[in-house]
């Protein structure tokens, strides 16, 4: 046979490109001049989509503004990763839910119609019975459990981000100890009316947030408490916690630190001469990485352990697996 | 990965190459991407290209902007001239990465004013990126337009892009010989700009700089390279480099601004507390002035096999020399007898200086900056630390740079060639070491190539330039 690449036209796609498109030219050049600032910005994410960048394909109007008023292109450039992996999480669980849809469809063809309303309402009856013994106790822990301050007055060290990020932390932190044996009485201190907190915990709770089981002040819980019985806890704190005390009232710093804020918390206690303490990470850990603030909802996890059973080991088993390398294993 | 063919390859070819992939609806991505970096012949792109758009109709964006990637590679302008009008004709707008990849592959070419239409173009939509403008600022210099180049320089500037030292050496290159005062005027800015932004040229820029006066037509200009000596002199022309002194306006200006977002900061309980921050303040004004500050913590650890008491001994009697008032900073824990720190010889050390004992969780630096600062202009103060992250608090670039000035003239450091017993410091330098002028001659510090510098070292080396 011939050698092929001589009857191969290589300037052939040139041409399929430029077909048929001359009536669009005259098109967009009239357009070009009427495009405002917002359909500019689109016009460029739709072009970064094309070229592979991650992009989100739906974008809002709000977001679409918060992203022309990020101050620098490695801003612009995280805000936009940020909206691409929120939008692939949403529809990843609208494709599990969806496909958990079509299975239950699918077993509910099997079993007759009667067995299944039966067991519905039973499922009903359960959750429902459970939703009032939680509550039960947590009515409980209000008149005598022991109390557990999330601090919120750190609106102003934090980006609208991390404040959702932090709420988003307590509305967990929370529901953990609902359902624990035996709750904390929590404390939201230093909350604001008209602070951006409380709108995220609306935002979050809805009608919920009038019927929460805990206490909320505008005050401080140095007005609330006795000084002497105040421990804060942060990460910063030269002294290290020892034994769990059940008669001390801990204070957690409602604080999300993406931007390496250290010392925050530590200034806060020392401005109110209050006694500080930091997690015994290092006498039970062997760290290997990762910062050694924790989340809201692991503090609440380990308190709940350290209440209930007094074991460090245990209670520590709640720092994310990625930050050590295993326990210290004691003389 | 894959390998690219050496060939064009026909239809069916590329079809029994695709279905071989595992996974085929990436394949033509994958391809191009080994095709860039195997540096592939065009044709073997084109006929990939031809396929794609015979079999859908269409070549998405992404494989143009590769293709791109590869034509401007391999220097194939008329083809990149083909793939922009192709692109302009399909989208209303491009983004940067294909205005990179054009701006880059036509400035490279006896097309090069192209490149200055397409940087016009990403202005509407964009700001352009500092690497578009090295672009066009080379292929204009190069192709001697120079006052074009400068323009575009100071356009660049005026939006805040910080020019690589290879524009501004591409300046001094391409100047070389011309004749005009306004050009000279440019470059003696540049050169200004180095030593406001305290920039150090490295070896070949620095000989660009020297090749460059050399040439100015009937400018008489003579450049050597020298190493000045530790009194300020320079041995070649015997000028006085400038004293590493602030003036009286710009110390108290630092000073206070130290004070004030350095130490307080947003909050003083971060770094001190106000009540101990007022002990250390009582404890300074009762024994003012002092030579020497010391961070006591920070000298403790020069020798690491040494006790850091010893450590510490040492350095406060090789300091203490000629009645110097020596201040030391360091932390409570100290006073407490244990295996590094022993009580007699701690004693011992308080009769040669005074000391001050913060608490264990205070940051001793932000004393150490305040005692040197009250102490005035001539005290002096020693630690390894860089003190980066305090020049971090200060929140404009003047005020860095005079704190970046006071420090080159007051941080005293520890020599490295110390190997012997005792410790050595290296005093800090009384000339100021930046580039400098006098209007008839140019005094520019430099390194060598790759030489690693801390923000305490400074060059040693010299390029000292006379006008005859």
């Amino acid at each position: 046979t011939c050698n092929p690449s001589e009857k191969l036209d290589l300037d052939e796609w040139k041409k399929v490109m430029k077909s048929g498109l001359h009536e669009e030219v005259s098109e967009t050049v009239s357009e070009r001049k009427e495009v405002s600032t917002l359909d500019a910005a689109r016009e460029i994410l739709e072009m970064w989509r094309l070229a592979g960048r991650s992009v989100p394909e739906q974008i809002s109007e709000e977001q679409l503004k918060t992203f022309m008023e990020c101050p620098s292109k490695s801003a612009k450039k995280k805000y936009l990763k940020y909206l691409h992996l929120k939008e692939l999480y949403k529809k990843n669980d609208k494709r599990k839910m969806d496909e958990k849809r079509e299975r239950r469809l699918e077993t509910q063809e099997q079993v007759s119609k009667t067995d299944e309303t039966k067991r519905n309402s039973f499922v009903f009856v359960w959750a429902n019975f459970m939703d009032r013994a939680y509550s039960w106790r947590v009515a409980q822990s209000m008149i005598f459990g022991q109390p557990l301050v999330f601090d919120m007055s750190y609106e102003k060290d934090m980006s609208v981000r991390e404040v959702a990020n932090t709420v988003r932390q307590i509305v967990l932190s929370e529901s953990f100890n609902r359902r624990s044996a035996d709750p904390f009485h929590i404390h939201f201190c230093n909350l604001k009316d008209d602070s951006l907190y409380l709108k995220e915990f609306v935002k979050n709770y809805r009608e919920a947030w009038g019927k929460l089981l805990i206490t909320v002040t505008d005050q401080c819980y140095t007005e609330v408490f006795p000084k002497d019985k105040l421990i804060y806890l942060t990460a910063d704190s030269p002294k290290v916690m020892k034994t769990f005390d059940h008669d001390k009232i801990y204070i957690v710093g409602s604080m999300v630190d993406r931007s390496i804020k250290t010392g925050v918390s530590l200034a806060q206690a020392k401005r109110l001469g209050l006694e500080t303490a930091a997690l015994p990470l290092e006498k039970y850990l062997l760290w290997s990485s990762g910062a050694k603030n924790l989340t809201l909802d692991q503090m609440m996890h380990i308190l709940l352990t350290l209440k209930d059973t007094g074991d460090w080991k245990k209670a520590l088993e709640f720092v994310p697996k990625r930050k050590y390398c295993g326990f210290v294993s004691k003389p | 990965s894959v390998q690219p063919p050496e060939k064009p390859l026909q239809a069916e070819e590329w079809n029994r190459l695709r279905e071989s992939f595992r996974s085929p609806e990436m394949f033509e991505e994958v391809m191009f991407s080994s095709m860039i970096r195997c540096n592939t012949p065009i044709d073997v792109a084109k006929s990939l290209l031809t396929h794609v758009a015979r079999s859908k109709g269409d070549i998405a964006y992404n494989l143009l902007v590769k293709y791109l990637a590869l034509c401007v590679q391999q220097g194939q302008t008329s083809e990149i001239r083909d793939v922009y009008d192709i692109m302009k004709i399909k989208f209303k707008i491009l983004e940067s990465g294909a205005y990179n990849l054009l701006i880059k592959g036509l400035s490279n070419s006896d097309q090069w004013r192209m490149a200055l239409t397409l940087l016009e173009e990403v202005k509407n939509i964009m700001i352009p990126s500092r690497t578009n403008y090295e672009s066009c600022i080379k292929a204009a210099s190069r192709h001697r337009e120079m006052n074009l180049a400068v323009d575009l320089y100071h356009e660049m500037l005026s939006k805040d892009l910080v020019p690589t030292l290879d524009v501004l050496q591409a300046f001094f290159d391409f100047s070389r010989g011309m004749k005009g005062a306004e050009l000279q005027k440019e470059l003696f800015g540049i050169l200004i700009y180095l030593r406001e932004n305290q920039i150090y040229p490295h070896k070949t820029f620095m000989r660009s700089i020297k090749l460059w006066f050399e040439s100015i037509p009937g400018g008489n200009w003579r450049g050597h390279l020298t190493n000045i000596k530790d009194s300020g002199q320079c041995p070649v022309c015997n000028h006085q480099l400038e004293s590493s002194d602030l003036t009286e306006e710009e110390y108290n200006n630092l000073r206070e601004r130290i004070i004030r977002d350095v130490i307080h900061g947003t909050d003083t309980f971060r770094k001190t507390s106000p009540q101990e921050f007022e002990a250390f303040q009582t404890f300074v004004e009762n024994r003012l002035p002092f030579d020497i500050v010391i961070d006591g913590l920070n000298v403790s650890h020069i020798k690491p096999r040494k006790m850091q008491c010893e450590n510490l001994f040492d350095a406060v009697n090789c300091l203490a020399k000629e009645n110097a008032r020596l201040l030391v900073l360091g932390r409570k824990h100290m006073l407490i007898n244990s295996s590094n720190w022993k009580t007699e010889i701690m004693k011992e050390m308080q009769n040669k200086a005074d000391f001050f004992f913060a608490e264990n969780i205070s940051e001793d630096d932000a004393f150490l900056l305040y005692a040197t600062l009250r102490s005035g202009k001539h005290c002096k103060f020693v630690t390894r630390d860089f003190l980066r992250d305090h020049k971090a608090c200060l929140s404009d670039s003047l005020m860095r740079q005079l704190f970046r000035k006071w420090q080159r003239g007051h941080q005293i450091v520890f020599s490295a060639s110390a190997g012997g017993k005792h410790i050595n410091f290296l005093p800090a330098f009384c000339y100021d070491c930046v580039v400098q002028t006098t209007g008839d001659t140019w005094h520019i510090p430099y390194k060598n190539t790759f030489e690693e510098k801390y923000s305490y070292q400074v060059p040693r080396k010299w390029l000292c330039i006379q006008q005859k």
